[in-house]
């Protein structure tokens, strides 16, 4: 190398600067090696299996030994369950994306203004169930809503609001929306913390600029708020997309899918075929096969919004 | 995986006291040795204190219930106490791990000698592996006396693959195939009533009467297993609704569709308790021990629940009710016992692995797992009189005693169907309860819904039959009568 030829020789016992790069770059490796190591063995690793899992008649015991191809595939595109899945995960993805989206955008408005006295004791009165644990949440949710005895019913009852009590978690009707109200409850709390960071970005100066200029309130937030804290905006609608077309747990915990799956989500109906002991052998392969199909039309749908909201963006910075 | 050697550390008091009070129990024979024509003395076919047994041997188990690796670590002490010279180490998996952990042990040919199998899928799974071993040389008939009579059938007992004894059960077998009617008496004497229902007409009476009484806070029933209510007009086979009279699908049967009519129509009247269509497993006996509600129909381990939750409810115990025009069938007993035990084909201490299987198919450890976890263990008379002095384990006893049925069970009678079977034991498309369930909570007619999973079983069936052309024969047992227990 001419490099070398052309460097000059450094001073002894100072390293050269080529010298200490390296260095900087081997600790740089050195302290991503756990890390790497880590999302191998439990993110890379099980994703990849599950992949190749999905083309056997595998029921978890012992090593795949059945291969028959692109049969779990064909047999859950097939099946009027899955679609009814995949259906109702949808639903909680709108619930999230048209309903907790903006009204946390709004509240996080009011809670981001100094004059709101008490507002820290909001946000964390909000955070709260963000924290809690679902399962316990499921439980008393479960008992708050029961038709005989619940909280709510009795309420509903004793202020004449209906004549008899409503079945919310068994009712396949209304156990869905039921579901996507408590799940919206639930992550509501995160989605106004992404906000309330989001809303902090946005530079004072502009709005006593805007102030001086005669803007109303209207003006600053369609003038400055939204276009300054779209670019967040775009990755908080892709982390509250995610999240909640994964929801599982709180399904699980509160209705097991049912009554006749009409809470039936892919991740219940994935643990279903995988776990579940009705079932008389698990079918690890089928319920990786839907996992992977899962994925897949995920990373469709979110890479879909992306140049939509790219493509808003540009309007907006226009 | 946790392991133990040797003895154990940090018996609860009780577990010490139940041990001690074993010891004294076997003081007088041998656990390995000796043995008489009393079968309550304790198991006991060969070795004996002194009588050469040495060496080490594993048992792979899994500590389940709460407290039985304390339990089981007790007993193994017991064990070895009677054989100076041996070692039971003990490897606890968690139990959806254990079947894993097995297969890998012996992958790595580090098998253990004695090992939980947790049922008939897996035994069969390992069986064919070459890795179980025949257990014939524990039969005797000291053995068999341990045993309900005519319970070790190799074609129904469930322990068995192609005529030999390849394990030994736990939980007695009819446990699980009991269905009962719970019902509170207090509530049925407030109603005026003095006994339970015992057809689906009076059952349907008295629901109604006592929910259109209760006033929106009491209910007169649930339908939380209304394939119990089936289980009386309709020999099935297990999963895919086959009438193992005729080797058809038959979930669209006329008496079928009357069952899950009586609780579609209590539905749409308002009857059944709200709610129930979304509740676990436990939610039934806690309405009940609440007193909330009046009947429903459980399985056995409800009973001791609600007596925990209500010790001093009034619970009677019935038969499941059966149509006015006479029961048609029974609940099934597919095998007699569940299978659990099982011995290494591969241990390096033969001797000492049977001598283990004996004890664990002991009356002494049956009655020692009764007295710890209060489960009827599969010898019956370990347990049976202390049972019958206890109300509602007498009451749990009567119904078994009347409501059971051996029927024929494809799945060990017919060798060539298994690829079938698990096909269609592993669809959740096929499953009835899914039907009927629509149908009980929608308010629609069950019948199509019960004919289109007939016709996809019918299908499936017809897919098999092009591998195995005498499928269809192999699913059916014409000479059976579904009111007589199956002989073989």
């Amino acid at each position: 190398m001419t490099t070398a030829a052309i460097t000059a020789p450094s001073k002894p016992g100072v390293p050269s600067k080529s010298r200490a790069r390296r260095q900087a770059v081997l600790w740089g490796w050195l302290f991503l090696v756990p890390l790497v190591v880590l999302f191998t063995a439990f993110s890379l690793w099980p994703i990849v299996a599950s992949w190749a899992y999905a083309f056997f008649d595998w029921d978890g015991v012992g090593p795949p030994e059945v291969f028959i191809g692109l049969d779990n595939f064909r047999e859950a595109l097939n099946s009027t369950s899955f679609w009814n899945a995949f259906w109702n995960s949808f639903l909680f993805s709108l619930g999230a994306l048209f309903i907790e989206l903006p009204a946390a955008l709004c509240l996080a408005m009011l809670l981001n203004n100094v004059l709101l006295r008490g507002r820290n004791i909001y946000r964390l009165a909000i955070f709260l169930p963000v924290v809690s644990t679902t399962a316990v949440i499921g439980l008393v949710i479960a008992v708050l809503l029961a038709p005989v005895g619940g909280v709510v019913n009795e309420v509903l009852l004793g202020i004449g609001l209906v004549d008899r009590p409503i079945n919310f978690l068994g009712d396949p009707n209304v156990a869905l929306p039921t579901l996507v109200v408590v799940d919206i409850w639930k992550g509501f709390g995160i989605t106004l913390i992404y906000w309330l960071a989001a809303l902090q970005t946005v530079p004072k100066d502009l709005y006593e600029a805007a102030k001086l200029d005669g803007a109303g309130a209207r003006q600053q937030l369609a003038n400055i708020t939204i276009p300054v804290i779209m670019p967040i905006a775009v990755v908080v609608l892709l982390l509250t997309f995610q999240r909640s077309l994964n929801t599982f747990d709180l399904v699980q915990a509160v209705t097991g899918g049912g009554p006749i799956f009409s809470t039936d989500v892919l991740p219940t109906y994935i643990y279903r075929y995988a776990f579940d002991a009705n079932i008389a052998a698990p079918r690890y392969g089928f319920a990786c096969a839907v996992g992977v199909i899962f994925g897949v039309f995920t990373l469709i749908i979110t890479l879909l919004q992306g140049p939509l909201l790219a493509g808003r963006l540009k309007r907006t910075a226009a | 995986m946790t392991t133990t050697r040797g003895s154990s550390r940090g018996f609860s008091r009780r577990s010490v006291l139940l041990g001690a009070g074993a010891v004294m129990a076997t003081a007088g024979c041998n656990l390995v040795g000796g043995g008489g024509d009393d079968p309550t003395d304790a198991g006991s076919t060969s070795g004996g204190e002194g009588g050469g047994l040495s060496g080490e041997i594993t048992v792979a188990l899994v500590p389940d219930p709460p407290g039985a690796s304390e339990f089981y670590r007790a007993q193994f002490d017991l064990f070895q106490e009677a054989n100076p010279g041996v070692t039971v180490n003990i490897i606890e998996n968690p139990a959806d791990q254990q079947l894993n952990a097995l297969e890998l042990m012996f992958q790595q040919g580090e098998g253990p000698d004695v090992m939980r199998v947790q049922g008939g899928a897996a035994l069969t799974r390992f069986y064919d592996r070459g890795w179980v071993a025949s257990l014939d040389d524990l039969v005797n008939d000291d053995f068999t006396a341990r045993f309900p009579e005519g319970s070790l059938e190799p074609t129904s007992s469930g322990l068995h693959r192609e005529g030999k004894l390849v394990s030994i059960p736990l939980v007695w077998g009819d446990w699980g195939y009991t269905h009962l009617w719970l019902y509170n008496t207090d509530i049925l004497a407030e109603n005026g009533y003095d006994g339970p229902p015992e057809t689906w007409e009076e059952m349907v009476e008295m629901a109604t009467t006592i929910t259109e009484n209760g006033g929106g806070s009491v209910f007169g029933v649930a339908p939380v297993a209304p394939q119990y209510f089936i289980e009386v007009v309709q020999p099935f086979a297990q999963k895919p609704g086959v009438n193992v009279t005729t080797g058809e699908p038959d979930l669209a049967n006329p008496n079928v569709v009357a069952a899950v009519e009586v609780w579609r129509q209590l539905q749409a009247n308002g009857v059944n308790m709200p709610g129930w269509e979304s509740w676990d497993g436990g939610r039934p006996f806690t309405e009940f021990a609440a007193g909330r509600l009046a009947m429903y129909p459980t399985a056995t381990w409800h009973v001791a629940e609600v007596r925990k939750l209500a010790p001093d409810i009034g619970m009677g115990i019935a038969p499941i009710p059966v149509p006015e025009s006479g029961r048609l069938a029974y609940a099934a007993r597919s095998a007699a016992h569940q299978p659990i035990w099982s011995m290494s084909a591969e241990s390096a201490n033969t001797d000492l692995a049977l001598a283990a299987m004996d004890f664990l198919g002991s009356v002494d450890f049956y009655k020692a797992y009764y007295e710890e976890f209060g489960s009827f263990t599969a010898s019956q008379v370990a347990w049976e009189d202390q049972a019958q002095e206890n109300e509602d384990q007498a009451g749990i006893l009567a119904v078994a005693a009347t409501d059971i049925r051996t029927a024929p069970n494809p799945e060990l009678l017919a060798q060539g169907a298994e690829a079938f079977w698990a096909d269609a034991g592993g669809n959740a498309d096929l499953d009835v309860k899914n039907a009927y369930l629509e149908s009980i909570v929608s308010n629609v007619d069950y019948e199509p819904l019960a004919a289109a999973i007939d016709t996809q079983v019918e299908a499936l069936i017809v897919q098999y039959e092009a591998e195995n052309a005498d499928l269809r024969s192999q699913l059916t047992f014409a000479d059976w009568d579904p009111l007589e227990d199956y002989t073989a």
